[in-house]
């Protein structure tokens, strides 16, 4: 019954380890889990680790629990258990070891499929041991809470409701906050991004200069004298300009969530902001483009030393990116044509890059993005197009 | 058997615990994982700390997080300057040949050696970057670390009870979340809150305390707030009603919001919420 609650988690998309499954049945051997209720607290706890999740785990549990009769996990979700493990033990056999409270060695023993059948074994051990659960499911009436205590709308985390009928546009403003959905895990990203660094000394002066010291000290004939130097810290500036509006930039939302959330981790002095199709007058920082906007003019007075990085398909009709009045939205009073607002950027900041994640076959065949190409460095939004990028932004140019 | 272990934390004295989190607590202390704590600021995640170490009676060692701190300032520190200092004027006891001498421990460091079973409070672990976090993790799971300098392998006496807390602006590697437990607190509820007030105000007049919290309730109600009012506001905004002599209650029933100061930080939520005031009461 445990197993197939890890599915449900696990298909609604809650990043859930068979580990810290393990875990969990762990804390049932230790007799911390007494009722219901504790079941409830504890696995979330152990199982979920955002509170992002927090209301689909709410709505799982309550749909798995409520007095339903529970059916015996069948083999092939016990396999597929088992083979989930057996990936997580080899990428962290000691973590693994430790939930099922065994030695790393005496794992390490086995062949492949006697450790296998082992974790099999464990699983249905696991799930059999815990079949008793049942009853105390059955008995509800003694747990202090009761089923009714979890309803699926249970706890409510953050969360700000977006009166879309204020909006004064006249097309329906489909947005997406980049940084809210789901959590990303290709790292290969996060060290594509890590070479895009500059380091500068800042702060106190608190760090001893071993070299300086010693010639100074030579030179005072041995009477020490202490040279201290400022750390080396990264400070480099960052520009992301997104493109998170629009159908055509859908198929790509899962690539620029990884880019945002590893951008938003590795650099210290970020700042995002947001567009659709192409840059006019203003930007915004908020996802909705809506409450905060902040005018391309007033970039001016950043450094121009700041690196900026464009996402976006750059691809659309070409008044918008053409005409004066181009925009597609209403009551955005336009002056110049958009064209001349990226061209604007290219010459204020000297190291842009645009990253496009259309593949670069495409790009011939747009000619909003052709045009583009000639005003930013273009880059594919793919590992190789990411290098190219960051290469080019820490180009001394 | 281990449980003997459990239940043990029930809550402290000026500490308004829910049933859910002391779970949590008691099985991240069987389980011997470290709790990860989010949730909006003055929701009571470092005071948790705090009750637990004066519930159990145990030492409380506190490691603040800085953006700039390196892991092994948390461990230990070899004091360099000072060993060159007595090799040159050796006038201290010290013996400057011995370097151990010179080894001061850190927070994680002084957890580790202590004799007795202590608290470890990580607060606002996301202001370090992912290395950070990621090993110093590996040092709280193997429980030891070497000290280079000398060559020596500090491990535990005692495992702590590691408590970590997150302000929620950057999201933790998942490494990092698969190795502890986690929970989110949420912002009390009235009936919640009413108890915490309760605790640190035992002699307030009932009628006050139903203006006051249906106010702040109220107050954070409002949109375009930067940062609202949060627990540690309202404690201090009773407070400070309290020790004002020409405060009367018809005051805040009106609609009136004295001291507005100490509820609101920044000037732009100031200037947003006495325009909301004066609006709602004409």
């Amino acid at each position: 019954m445990f197993v197939s609650f890890f599915y449900s988690l696990r298909d609604r998309g809650i990043p859930v380890t068979p580990t810290s499954f393990l875990r969990l049945q762990q804390a049932m051997r230790l007799g911390a889990i007494r009722s219901l209720n504790n079941f409830y607290v504890v696995a979330r706890a152990l199982l979920v680790k955002s509170e992002r999740y927090f209301d689909i785990y709410d709505q799982i549990f309550a749909h798995h629990f409520e007095g339903v009769e529970l059916p015996d996990p069948d083999e092939i979700e016990l396999n597929e258990m088992t083979k989930l493990l057996l990936d997580e033990w080899l990428k962290n056999p000691e973590a693994v070891a430790d939930a099922l409270g065994v030695k790393e060695e005496d794992l390490q023993k086995l062949t492949p499929e006697e450790l296998e059948q082992y974790f099999l074994d464990r699983i249905k051990d696991q799930t059999e041991a815990h079949q008793g659960g049942k009853k105390w499911i059955g008995t509800g009436g003694t747990s202090p809470v009761g089923h009714s205590g979890f309803h699926p709308g249970g706890m409510r985390v953050g969360g700000v409701s977006h009166n879309k009928s204020a909006t004064k546009v006249a097309l329906d403003r489909r947005y997406r906050d980049y940084s809210q959905e789901g959590p990303l895990t290709q790292s290969q990203m996060g060290e594509a991004l890590k070479k895009l660094r500059r380091m500068v000394p800042a702060g106190p002066m608190d760090m001893v200069n071993v070299d300086k010291t010693i010639y100074k000290t030579m030179k005072n004939a041995g009477d020490v004298e202490i040279i201290f130097d400022r750390r080396l810290a990264d400070r480099l500036k960052v520009i992301l300009l997104i493109d998170n509006g629009g159908w055509s930039m859908d198929p790509y939302i899962p690539m620029v969530q990884t880019l945002f959330n590893y951008a938003r981790n590795q650099f210290k002095d970020l700042k995002t902001y947001f567009f659709h199709n192409t840059i006019y007058d203003r930007v915004w920082a908020d996802a909705a483009r809506y409450r905060n906007s902040e005018m391309i003019t007033d970039f001016i007075k950043k450094d121009p030393d700041t690196r900026i990085v464009i996402v976006g398909d750059a691809s659309m009709a070409p008044y918008e990116l053409m005409y004066e009045g181009g925009s597609i939205y209403f009551g955005e009073k336009k002056r110049k044509p958009s064209i001349e607002t990226l061209q604007f950027l290219a010459q204020t900041f000297h190291h842009c890059v645009w990253l496009n994640p259309n593949s670069k076959r495409a790009w011939e065949h747009t000619w909003t993005t052709d045009v583009i190409r000639k005003v930013f460095p273009m880059f594919e939004l793919t590992l190789d197009g990411l290098d190219g990028a960051v290469s080019h932004l820490m180009s001394k140019n | 058997m281990v449980q003997n272990n459990f239940s043990r934390f029930r809550g402290a004295n000026k500490y308004i615990l829910d049933d859910e989190l002391a779970e949590i607590v008691n099985v991240s202390m069987a389980l011997e994982m470290p709790l990860l704590l989010k949730g909006e600021p003055g929701t009571g995640k470092t005071m948790l700390a705090y009750a637990i170490a004066e519930s159990l009676g145990m030492p409380l060692i506190i490691l603040n997080v800085k953006s700039s701190m390196k892991l092994v300032d948390a461990l230990y520190q070899y004091d360099t300057l000072t060993r060159l200092n007595d090799s040159r004027f050796s006038d201290s006891s010290r013996e400057v040949s011995n370097i151990e001498e010179y080894i001061k421990m850190g927070k994680i460091g002084q957890a580790f050696v202590s004799d007795v079973k202590t608290v470890l409070l990580i607060d606002e672990i996301d202001k370090a970057d992912t290395d950070f976090q990621d090993d110093m993790l590996d040092v709280l799971d193997q429980m030891e670390f070497d000290i280079m300098e000398v060559d020596k392998t500090i491990s535990a006496k005692n495992r702590p009870v590691i408590i970590i807390t997150s302000n929620a602006k950057k999201d933790l590697s998942d490494p990092f979340l698969g190795r502890c437990n986690f929970h989110h607190i949420a912002f009390p509820g009235e009936e919640t809150m009413r108890k915490i007030i309760g605790v640190h105000f035992p002699d307030l007049k009932k009628e006050i305390m139903d203006a006051c919290v249906k106010n702040f309730y109220g107050l954070r109600k409002l949109e375009g707030i930067e940062k609202k009012p949060a627990t540690r506001e309202l404690i201090n905004w009773i407070r400070a009603l309290k020790a004002d002599p020409d405060f009367k209650l018809s005051l805040l029933e009106q609609g009136n919001v004295p001291y507005l100061g100490v509820l609101y930080k920044k000037s732009p939520d100031m200037k947003l919420v006495g325009n909301a005031i004066s609006r709602s009461r004409r």
